[in-house]
């Protein structure tokens, strides 16, 4: 792919999976990867696209554009994922994606309720999956996410996102960083705010961003799902991965 | 005439019948009168210069083969070489035999290695042997031994390709098969219903190469399973699945290569069709009746093949294969069995979805080969137990390797492609005139099987049978041709859709002229693929280097199969589906898209939906998802977490 100037503005598109069956649960969507990310997430599986997007090739928006229109019989929707999407300016690119009749959903780590307020308000966006890296504590989220989080930040995207769209919260489990309490911590933060779903994923480490947790083995199946068994005590949960 | 000289020699021979015999020269001359047809004064003297050259050799042990050899290097040197074929021998070299009996098939790693898995190999390649020298023309086999085209299973020459069965066989005339030493009566229970189909399985396994299909299972089982509890359907599920499968214990570790047609809905033509019950006799409803328990049949089947094998592996065979009606959005339920069988797809692979679309009904056979049931076999439908249909040979054209020779003309491409294609009619005018031969020999001949006539004709209804002419490496012509491969543009793939409609006018126009069925098929061997890229690299090496993928250093090449799109390009499943689809209205003998899932389980719902929206929105013929796809680092492309 060589490199071209998207023709939306506010946004470049770093990749693309055409056809995803496992990144919206049930629907088949084309997936958009928008690069740069405020977090830092040793466990973050897209380290290139938050450290070293100026290495990758821009995917053309007039070929997202022909691709999704030529092929909406299919698609349910479009997800946009990064990175972290919100640090862009999103209007444009929903706005596209809803003109080929389908629907959005958007994956972000929270710290923008504001942007996320107003794609909830303008009805640009159908469903918001939010990680929410570990319980809402100064110390404790921000050795998760690797910088400085504002919390406030995320409590407010919790409440906004969990009583004014369709959603799924989500944590990916990291042994030595989450345990069966800190999920009971999330799962009750989540519950309180109305939120109806949560997902617990399973960490890849050969993907991750650190090093460390590279060499950190990832929890069992039976582990996972006793781990479901303790968020379901407060909301309808599930884990996946392989 | 005992020659005074020929007992001058104190020579014994080792015939092949086992024993040591005293050196007659008389044998020699009688065995080419006998065998080759060469006049009497000629054998004689043959035979003398033979022995001669023995003599002076002062050997005093000689074998039987070695003996014909010499006898055909006179033959040759005669220039007698019709007679030399005739007198020839079939066999393999001691090194080959020993090879094959104690190291594993590198070709074939699917058939387990033992003692009666190399029996088979080696009647096979005598057969072959055989096949090649008295079946077909010379020009045929030539074509077949440089890879213009591809003569499949000729180690099985005497017998058909494969089989689409109907269950309603088994239920009216129970096992009675002729040479068996005990006659079955129709079945009373569904349990010995499903022990006659297993057997009748491997029986047609014996007189057929390739896969035993059986049409719509759950619908002619359903007369059987009224007022059975869930847990005694699920039994009955569970032993036809798992009997199916551990058929490979016999005949050398073969699995049957079997299908179970599946559907959710009563499929139209079988709507009215009388039901038949147990003890072979009519119970008086339609199978519009039974619709209640081959459901709950169809869902037990996929419960079993859910928990897979005692150890939770899928099963392979037998593949159970979902039909779509338009029926199936009209019959309550079908979301929930669609996601059902998605499920299955999603953790173990291996449902197929097959579309008939409109006014179509299929009948599969195997991965690929669904028969498209026409007119007349819509009739058959009335008496189902009528519905055994056949292609009785597969021949592949080398696509390729006809853009190698046409060298940019599009002309001369189109004209060689017919000349390969009447080559391969050709082929199948001899399968045929050689299969009839021996079903001609009757119920004691060696299709005696297919010869068994219950129902007023024989098993095997030679006027229904059709004749393969499957296709490799379309990509790959095109590539060559025009410079850019199917998925790379419009117009390369538009050029792909021309060759094939070409193929399919002439199949009709060569069916015309023959008075035979042809229909195009897509090409299942992988061995194929890769035999005909390494013959295409020896005979064609500048052209073929240019496009064969694989890997040319490790001797790992292959053409891509049939019309697929590149296997490995990063084309997306909605794609791949709508573009390989394209092609299938054109391939009546049925065709399959393989969507790779990637190492992620995706909800069923997202494949049920892409399931509906692929019988909706598009040509395609059948599909299957592959969820262990891993070679996503060549393409750059994983679900998610792209990098
Ligand atoms: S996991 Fe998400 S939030 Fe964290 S660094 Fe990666 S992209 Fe950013």
């Amino acid at each position: 792919m060589t490199l071209q100037r998207s023709e939306v503005s506010g946004v470049t598109i770093k990749g693309m999976v055409e056809t995803s069956f496992v990144d919206w649960d049930g629907n088949i969507v084309a997936t958009l990867f928008l690069p740069g990310c405020n977090f830092r997430c040793g466990f973050c599986f897209n380290a290139k696209l938050v450290l070293e997007h100026d290495t990758l090739d821009d995917v053309p928006i007039s070929y997202v554009h022909s691709y999704l229109r030529s092929n909406s019989d299919f698609l349910d929707g479009v997800c946009i994922t990064g990175g972290e999407p919100t640090l862009h300016s999103l209007e444009e690119l929903c706005s596209l994606v809803k003109s080929t009749g389908l629907k959005v959903k958007l994956d972000t780590n929270g710290s923008s309720p504001r942007v996320l307020e107003e794609l909830i308000d303008s009805r640009l966006v159908d469903f918001v999956a939010m990680d929410v890296k570990a319980p809402l504590r100064e110390r404790e989220y921000s050795k998760a996410a690797g910088v400085p989080v504002d919390l406030k930040a995320i409590s407010e995207s919790i409440e906004l996102i969990a009583g004014e769209v369709e959603h799924e919260f989500r944590t990916t489990v990291v042994r030595g960083v989450h345990d069966r309490q800190s999920i009971r911590e999330i799962a009750g933060t989540l519950e309180r705010a109305g939120a109806r779903r949560y997902v617990l994923q399973k960490f890849i480490p050969e993907l991750a961003m650190s090093e460390e947790l590279r060499r950190v083995k990832s929890m069992s199946d039976a582990e996972m799902d006793e781990l479901v068994e303790v968020a379901a005590g407060y909301l309808p949960a599930k884990w996946r991965g392989r | 005439m005992k020659g005074e000289d020929s007992t001058d020699i104190a020579l014994f021979v080792k015939v092949s019948a086992g024993n040591v015999v005293r050196w007659d020269r008389r044998r020699i001359a009688e065995s080419l009168m006998r065998e080759a047809g060469v006049g009497a004064e000629q054998a004689e003297q043959i035979a003398g210069r033979v022995e001669s050259i023995i003599r002076e050799s002062g050997i005093e042990f000689i074998t039987g083969p070695l003996i014909r050899e010499i006898v055909n290097a006179e033959l040759i040197k005669l220039r007698l070489e019709e007679e030399r074929k005739r007198y020839t021998r079939l066999g393999m070299p001691v090194y080959d035999v020993e090879q094959l009996i104690t190291k594993q098939n590198k070709e074939n790693a699917n058939v387990p290695h033992g003692p009666e898995a190399t029996n088979l190999s080696l009647a096979e390649s005598i057969k072959k042997q055989y096949a090649l020298l008295r079946v077909f023309s010379p020009e045929v086999a030539l074509a077949h031994e440089r890879g213009d085209i591809h003569l499949h299973d000729l180690g099985f020459i005497d017998r058909p390709y494969c089989s689409g069965n109907s269950i309603e066989y088994v239920k009216k005339f129970g096992l009675s098969l002729p040479n068996a030493l005990s006659i079955s009566k129709p079945a009373r229970h569904a349990e010995v219903l499903v022990l006659h189909l297993i057997k009748f399985s491997a029986a047609l396994q014996g007189v057929f190469a390739g896969a035993i299909g059986w049409d719509a299972v759950n619908l002619f089982m359903a007369p059987y399973l009224t007022g059975r509890s869930e847990r005694e359907i699920e039994q009955v599920a569970q032993m036809l699945v798992f009997e199916f499968a551990q058929q490979a214990v016999a005949r050398g570790g073969q699995s049957i290569f079997s299908d179970l047609n599946l559907y959710w809905e009563v499929p139209k033509h079988f709507a009215d069709v009388e039901a038949i019950g147990p003890e072979g006799r009519y119970t008086g409803n339609t199978y519009e009746d039974y619709l209640e328990e081959a459901q709950r049949f169809a869902r037990a089947l996929i419960r079993v093949y859910m928990q897979g094998d005692g150890m939770g592996r899928p099963f392979f065979f037998p593949k159970p294969q979902l039909h779509i009606t338009e029926r199936l959005f009209s019959t309550e339920g079908y979301r929930e069995f669609l996601y059902e069988i998605a499920r299955l797809s999603s953790e173990k692979g291996n449902s197929y979805y097959v579309f008939d679309r409109g006014e179509t009904a299929k009948i599969s056979e195997c991965c690929r080969l669904a028969f498209k049931l026409d007119e007349n076999d819509l009739q058959d439908a009335k008496t189902p137990w009528k519905m055994r249909y056949s292609a009785m040979q597969n021949v592949t054209i080398n696509l390729p390797r006809i853009a190698y020779e046409a060298n940019g003309s599009d002309e001369r491409l189109l004209e060689l492609l017919s000349e390969r294609m009447r080559l391969a009619a050709e082929a199948h005018v001899a399968k045929r005139r050689f299969i009839v031969k021996l079903l001609n020999l009757g119920k004691n001949g060696p299709l005696g099987l297919l010869c068994m006539d219950k129902d007023g004709e024989p098993y095997y209804r030679l006027h229904r049978a059709t004749f393969l002419m499957g296709m490799l490496g379309l990509n790959e012509l095109v590539q060559y041709h025009l410079g850019e491969e199917m998925h790379e543009s419009s117009y390369a793939l538009r050029f792909g859709l021309k060759v094939i409609a070409h193929m399919s006018r002439e199949c009709e126009r060569l069916g015309e002229d023959y008075g035979m069925r042809f229909v195009l098929e897509q090409t299942p061997a992988e061995s194929t693929a890769y035999r005909m890229a390494k013959l295409d690299l020896e005979h064609y090496r500048e052209h073929a280097t240019q496009v064969v993928k694989g890997s040319i250093e490790r001797g790992e090449v292959y053409y891509t199969n049939s019309t697929y799109l590149n296997v490995s390009a990063p084309i997306s499943p909605i794609e791949r589906v709508k573009k390989e689809g394209m092609f299938h209205p054109m391939i009546h003998a049925g065709s399959l898209t393989h969507i790779w899932l990637g190492e992620a389980k995706p909800e069923p719902e997202a494949i049920a939906k892409f399931v509906v929206r692929t019988f909706r929105h598009t040509t395609n013929d059948q599909i299957a998802f592959s969820p262990e796809f891993s070679s996503c680092l060549d393409c750059g492309r994983v679900d998610r977490g792209l990098w």
